[in-house]
């Protein structure tokens, strides 16, 4: 771990809905500039854990820190205006609007008081994305993996220092995945963002994240990099059940 | 550029009109009532629009603000509430205090209704507030005239130009509004709302503000209208004024002609105070039949307004 302060930092995390615990002591961080990768089993834990970061839910304990400030009890639109911007699991445009129209809604409000010409950086996040050209196409008729990207865009408008993705890749055939590839590294690149990355498929994950945490049935069972997450025994039973002893 | 030809055209529309009733003769025609209550209707059905068409808040409570406008009016016309010399009769600020009295009801009430519940509850909602407002009214004993209401002094009516004039204001002003709402960065915050309210919180919108402003908005400009309906009963009562219908025609009139568009309220008015207008003098007994069909048949072959169908 580097020695700066962490973009974000989730310091004993725990969630219940009812009797269930879904969330157990979970500690985590993002460094500056950093891509971590947090996957995990069906019903793991990620989304909870991604409402938990993006203040939709309130952990009974513990606590998340965006560049050293409490988060909790934060509203949704002020969390973005700070600088965490999102994309959905299941995508969630703005269906009547144009493309530019909805990056141009990250651009105008989602800001907070971060300077520059709103129409340079609706262009520059259309851009970025290789949206350009399909930029005054109301969303409803666009593809999915359009709007996946689109999403990308309009959360890059907000210009934020975290980038939370939630699975990006879903729905998406080979080559649409090699083209979301390509656009979160060049947003990490260009940019600078720390990305915290929840996603099914694990080998796109395994490509190009620095770090890589794994939960299960609501504990952190591995954190390390691609090569230690794969060769950790615990992460291999979670995913393949455990060894006939 | 199309957008642009549509806006002066619109322009001359509403010049023209303007001029009609320097035509002799013009003023005491049915022809000249109906137009009145066309421009009422749209500005009804406009102010539904924005809070409905554009931010998905459905409000089923307009006939309060349509009231309290009215009733407003009454009230400081019947106390004279600016002494006994003051000009009652079409003064601005009459119409403008109608308008926010009915704004700022919408504010306490829209708070906390918008900031508890969605979609339907939100509907059901503003449905029930519309029947407190009435029943208080009713129930207002000497303050508000109970059933009967508040008479005013009918003396002061010489014609229904006026009465034309602010109708025609209000509805192209308003048309005029949504239409620059709708190129705005604002308008860009509330039809995100409408098209999603997780996402648009999750990019910096703070919903309940945009939804308050749209609601609160809708019922000023209702409220005015109201309150210029009020100039030309010369009486202001719960049957006439808090009744349903003036929920009703607002939304009857969006949906059929479009809403969540700018023209559509406009065309959807004009239609809609057409085939009541027409079955009214035309077929009296079976008015509501009539009308009803037509609604039907409508609503059958062009689901999404009449607008909706022109772009096509």
């Amino acid at each position: 771990m580097s020695a700066t302060t962490p973009v974000i930092e989730l310091d004993m995390i725990s969630k219940r809905f009812g009797g269930l615990v879904v969330l157990k002591d979970i500690s985590m961080s993002v460094g500056p500039g950093e891509i971590v990768g947090l996957i995990g089993p069906n019903g793991a834990g990620k989304s909870t854990l991604f409402n938990v970061i993006t203040a939709l839910y309130a952990p009974e304990q513990g606590e998340v820190r965006f560049k050293g400030r409490r988060l909790t009890g934060t509203r949704p639109h002020n969390i973005c205006r700070l600088g965490i911007a999102r994309t959905f699991q299941l995508v969630r445009t703005f269906l009547s609007l144009t493309a530019r129209e909805n990056v141009l809604v990250g651009a105008v409000y989602g800001r907070g008081s971060r300077g520059g010409n709103v129409n340079a950086i609706a262009d520059e996040a259309l851009a970025m994305v290789g949206l350009t050209q399909q930029q005054h196409i109301v969303t409803e008729h666009m593809t999915l993996s359009a709007r996946r990207l689109l999403e990308i865009a309009r959360a890059l408008a907000c210009q934020p220092s975290l980038l939370l993705l939630d699975e990006p890749m879903a729905g998406l055939n080979e080559s649409e995945i090699e083209r979301m590839v390509e656009v979160i590294k060049r947003a990490r690149g260009e940019r600078g963002l720390s990305i915290l990355w929840v996603e099914h498929k694990v080998d796109a994950i395994m490509k190009i994240c620095d770090r890589v945490v794994v939960i299960d049935h609501g504990e952190k069972i591995s954190d390390g990099t691609p090569a230690e997450t794969v060769s950790n025994t615990k992460v291999i039973e979670a995913y393949l059940g455990e060894p006939i002893a | 550029m199309r957008e642009r030809i549509t806006v002066y055209l619109g322009g001359v529309v509403v010049l023209g009109l303007a001029m009609v009733p320097f035509v002799p003769g013009a003023p005491d025609s049915y022809l000249f009532y109906f137009l009145f209550l066309f421009f009422l209707h749209t500005a009804i059905a406009q102010s539904w629009n924005l809070v409905a068409g554009f931010t998905g808040q459905i409000s089923l409570g307009q006939h309060a603000f349509f009231g309290l406008g009215a009733y407003t009016t009454a009230l400081i016309w019947q106390r004279q509430l600016f002494g006994e010399s003051y000009g009652y009769y079409f003064d601005p600020l009459v119409l403008i205090l109608s308008g926010l009295v009915a704004g700022i009801f919408a504010l306490m009430v829209g708070f906390p209704l918008l900031a508890k519940l969605r979609g339907d509850y939100f509907a059901l909602g503003t449905l029930g507030f519309g029947e407190i407002i009435r029943v208080a009214f009713v129930k207002g004993g000497q303050f508000t005239g109970g059933p009967f209401g508040i008479i005013m002094p009918s003396s002061v009516y010489e014609t229904l130009r006026p009465h034309y004039w602010v109708g025609l204001a209000l509805a192209g002003g308003l048309t005029y509004m949504i239409h620059r709402i709708r190129r705005s960065h604002f308008g860009l915050a509330l039809i995100s709302v409408r098209d999603d309210e997780l996402a648009a919180s999750s990019h910096g919108i703070d919903i309940l503000k945009y939804k308050l402003i749209a609601f609160a908005l809708g019922a000023v400009f209702t409220g005015i209208a109201g309150s210029l309906y009020g100039h030309y009963l010369f009486h202001v009562s719960p049957d006439g004024f808090l009744n349903l219908n003036w929920t009703l025609y607002p939304i009857l009139m969006a949906v059929i002609g479009g809403s969540g568009t700018v023209l559509g309220p406009v065309v959807g008015a004009f239609a809609m105070t057409a085939v009541f207008t027409l079955a009214s003098v035309s077929y009296p007994e079976i008015h509501p039949i009539f009308s009803g069909a037509v609604i039907i048949l409508v609503m059958l072959f062009m689901p999404n307004g009449i607008m909706r169908l022109a772009k096509r």
